[in-house]
């Protein structure tokens, strides 16, 4: 086992077969009778526990997992393993797996210094060659197409830009066909210009804190908040901002509908450690109790097909009742009128009294 | 050998060889896989160089001329990512879109997306804050009890999308909650208030349908010929003005000029519910909205959900319509 024995141990601890074999070839000389490369590695799969492949896995999504995996370990020498399956989003298994997969990329009859070669020493990664693969390869029509639709639906003034330069990073034949699937997905119509949502892409962008007016839902009251916004997030068809509040000296999430002004301050704040951003999840703020909202029969299939509104029963002619975690009274209150009568919310008792305050004070306007 | 290793060898020997590498010393390279004389070997090779091209590699074939032998390359710079060079906020708006996408768990290529945002690390001189951003929006989807459950069909219906593919519903009507089975043309999908929507080509209704993502209960892409397109969308057909119809705009009766008006202080996101064809002046403090509703009780519902900030002015009878709702409900409330 020369060629383990020459080197630290690979990944999950298996030797490296078929590498720098003593009789290897150099470049340029024609390769006289090759090893075939299959069969001796097929020992080598079995070894590593056979990589178990349950379900029909698509052999691309690992190839495309290592081209952005061998750059970024190329740029960040010794890397935690920890911290480069959470880039490569998948669990260190996987990636293990994946680094013993590279370690059996080229063969021979290339020259020992062609290899692509990585190691993990402790738990960090390093290559030693890349083959080429320092920087990953080109964005694909659908990556590319899929940012610039999710960008058109943020906003923002850079959009353009953005979507163009994005175009210009697809491989020249296949801009054709980026610009076509473009056409395909429309993520949702970008915020006003001067809405919250507005304003805060731009305080993410510049790093500047924010003053919120906000309505906390566990207090049912406003309060000034002093925030730094780290990062947008879209759930249930409600958008939130995470950040970090000044008052209470941790991060929250905010949700955007009840954030009523938002105003830059001048102050600009360091980007958000890891580990404060491991602690972020966004239903950990207090939901407080779920309203209810009773349905007729015509508003009942309409709204159940909505994100985030769960069944509690159905009521006799179709109708039914449901409930909506994280909803505020106002929100309660604006769903339930826009099934234009056919809904009104039942549960609890301080948002059905603001449901029913509304609906008076609404129709005291048609007088 | 396995698939995934050959096309990773094949990159790796055409992205560092000088000059372009023939068919003959390809074949020598990968004797298992490509050894074979003649058809099959070449069509292995074939369909391993669109794989490759699928994901982001483009490997040519050069004639050659004097200076270089003729053979197959891959052009570096065509298969490196380029540095975007766009400034901050451009990266920032991208690395937040692209993670505030992925993190709503159903996004059409989503897998491409997370690709996406990976590379972007790369072609970014200077990611800092926008990154850390995007990590965060991506933490926030975690571990919230998993995808919905419309992000599979979500994802499959974007590969149907983008080889154009026929494919085959199970849906759950709205009203008539009666499920059928169609064949749909896949043009393209939108997303409203949180949910996605797929308009095509509906063989069974021989017209142009929007489904609710969430109402198809299953769906089968026709497997046949897997690359070549089955259909070509209609010529005129723009995603962009469907997705944007505002529910007064949906086709139910001739227009009508419907007018409400709303109370200061009007916010930024008030106003542009209203949408990009809607008039709007300032009289006296207050805000009037004008628009043609193609769908009367649309525009209602819009104006009942803005609650005592709006009111709704215009026409008679759907004003009259207003306050007969908001009575029935005021006497159940009572």
């Amino acid at each position: 086992m020369s060629a383990a024995g020459s080197k630290r141990r690979p990944a999950g601890a298996r030797a490296k077969v078929s590498s720098k074999a003593p009789a290897r070839a150099k470049p340029g000389a024609k390769p006289a009778a090759k090893p075939v490369r299959g069969p001796a590695r097929a020992p080598s799969r079995a070894a590593a526990g056979a990589p178990a492949a349950p379900k029909k896995a698509d052999p691309r999504d690992r190839l495309r997992r290592v081209l952005f995996l061998v750059p970024y370990a190329v740029r960040h020498p010794g890397i935690p393993v920890r911290d480069l399956a959470r880039r490569c989003g998948c669990t260190e298994k996987e990636l293990l797996e994946d680094l013993d997969f590279l370690l059996e990329v080229g063969s021979p009859p290339f020259a020992p210094d062609d290899f692509l070669d990585l190691y993990v020493e402790g738990d960090r990664v390093y290559v030693a060659l890349h083959q080429s693969f320092s920087r990953p390869p080109r964005f694909t029509e659908s990556e590319a197409a899929a940012l610039a639709a999710a960008a058109a639906a943020l906003g923002g003034e850079g959009r353009e830009r953005a979507v163009k330069a994005l175009r210009d990073s697809v491989p020249r034949d296949r801009r054709a066909s980026f610009d076509e699937l473009v056409e395909r997905i429309y993520a949702g119509a970008p915020p006003a210009r001067d809405s919250v949502l507005g304003r805060l892409q731009r305080a993410i962008a510049e790093r500047r804190a924010v003053r919120l007016a906000y309505h906390s839902a566990s207090r049912d009251a406003e309060t000034d908040r002093t925030v730094r916004p780290y990062t947008l997030a879209q759930r249930f068809g409600h958008w939130y901002l995470y950040g970090h509040d000044a008052e209470r000296g941790k991060a929250l999430a905010f949700r955007l509908d009840r954030i009523r002004e938002c105003t830059l301050l001048p102050d600009r704040f360091e980007p958000p450690t890891e580990a404060e951003l491991a602690r972020a999840r966004l239903f950990s703020e207090a939901a407080g109790e779920p309203v209810r909202i009773r349905l007729g029969a015509e508003a009942a299939p309409w709204a159940l097909s909505r994100p985030g509104i769960s069944l509690v029963e159905r009521t006799p002619g179709g109708g039914a009742v449901v409930e909506v975690a994280g909803a505020g009274n106002d929100w309660a209150t604006r769903f339930a009128l826009s099934l234009g009568g056919g809904a009104e919310v039942v549960a609890p008792a301080a948002a059905r009294r603001a449901f029913a305050e509304t609906v008076r004070r609404t129709l005291a306007r048609y007088a | 050998m396995q698939k995934d290793q050959r096309l990773l060898d094949l990159a790796a020997l055409l992205l560092k060889a000088a000059e372009p590498v023939s068919w003959r010393e390809i074949q020598e390279q990968f004797p298992e896989d490509y050894g074979g004389k003649g058809e099959a070997a070449i069509r292995k090779f074939e369909r391993d160089k669109a794989d490759l091209l699928e994901l982001g590699i483009p490997v040519r074939y050069a004639s050659g001329d004097e200076d270089l032998p003729a053979g197959y390359l891959i052009d570096r710079d065509e298969f490196y990512l380029p540095d975007l060079k766009l400034p901050p906020e451009d990266l920032a708006l991208l690395y937040l879109a692209g993670s505030a996408a992925l993190a709503t768990g159903a996004f059409p290529y989503a897998r491409d997306l997370a690709h996406a945002l990976n590379k972007l690390s790369f072609a970014a001189r200077a990611p800092g804050a926008s990154e850390a951003a995007a990590v965060a929006a991506r933490r926030l989807g975690e571990g919230d009890g998993g995808a919905p459950r419309v992000a599979p069909t979500v994802e499959e219906l974007s590969r149907a999308i983008a080889l154009k593919k026929r494919v085959r519903l199970a849906y759950l009507g709205a009203e008539r909650r009666e499920r059928t089975e169609r064949e749909v043309d896949p043009y393209g999908l939108f997303q409203r208030g949180g949910a996605w929507f797929l308009v095509g080509w509906c063989h069974l209704r021989r017209d142009l349908r929007t489904f609710h993502v969430s109402r198809i209960e299953s769906l089968t892409v026709n497997a046949s010929a897997p690359r070549t397109p089955d259909f070509k969308p209609l010529q005129e057909f723009s995603l962009a003005d469907h997705a944007t119809r505002e529910a007064w705009e949906y086709a139910v009766h001739a227009p009508v000029r419907c007018k409400a008006r709303l109370e200061p202080p009007v916010s930024a996101e008030v106003l542009a519910s209203f949408g990009p064809r809607a008039r709007v002046r300032e009289d006296g403090g207050a805000t009037l909205v004008e628009v043609d509703a193609t769908n009367g009780e649309g525009f209602l519902r819009h104006v009942l959900a803005l609650g005592d900030r709006a009111e709704l002015l215009a026409p008679k009878a759907l004003r009259e319509r207003a306050r007969a709702v908001l009575d029935r409900l005021a006497e159940e409330l009572a």
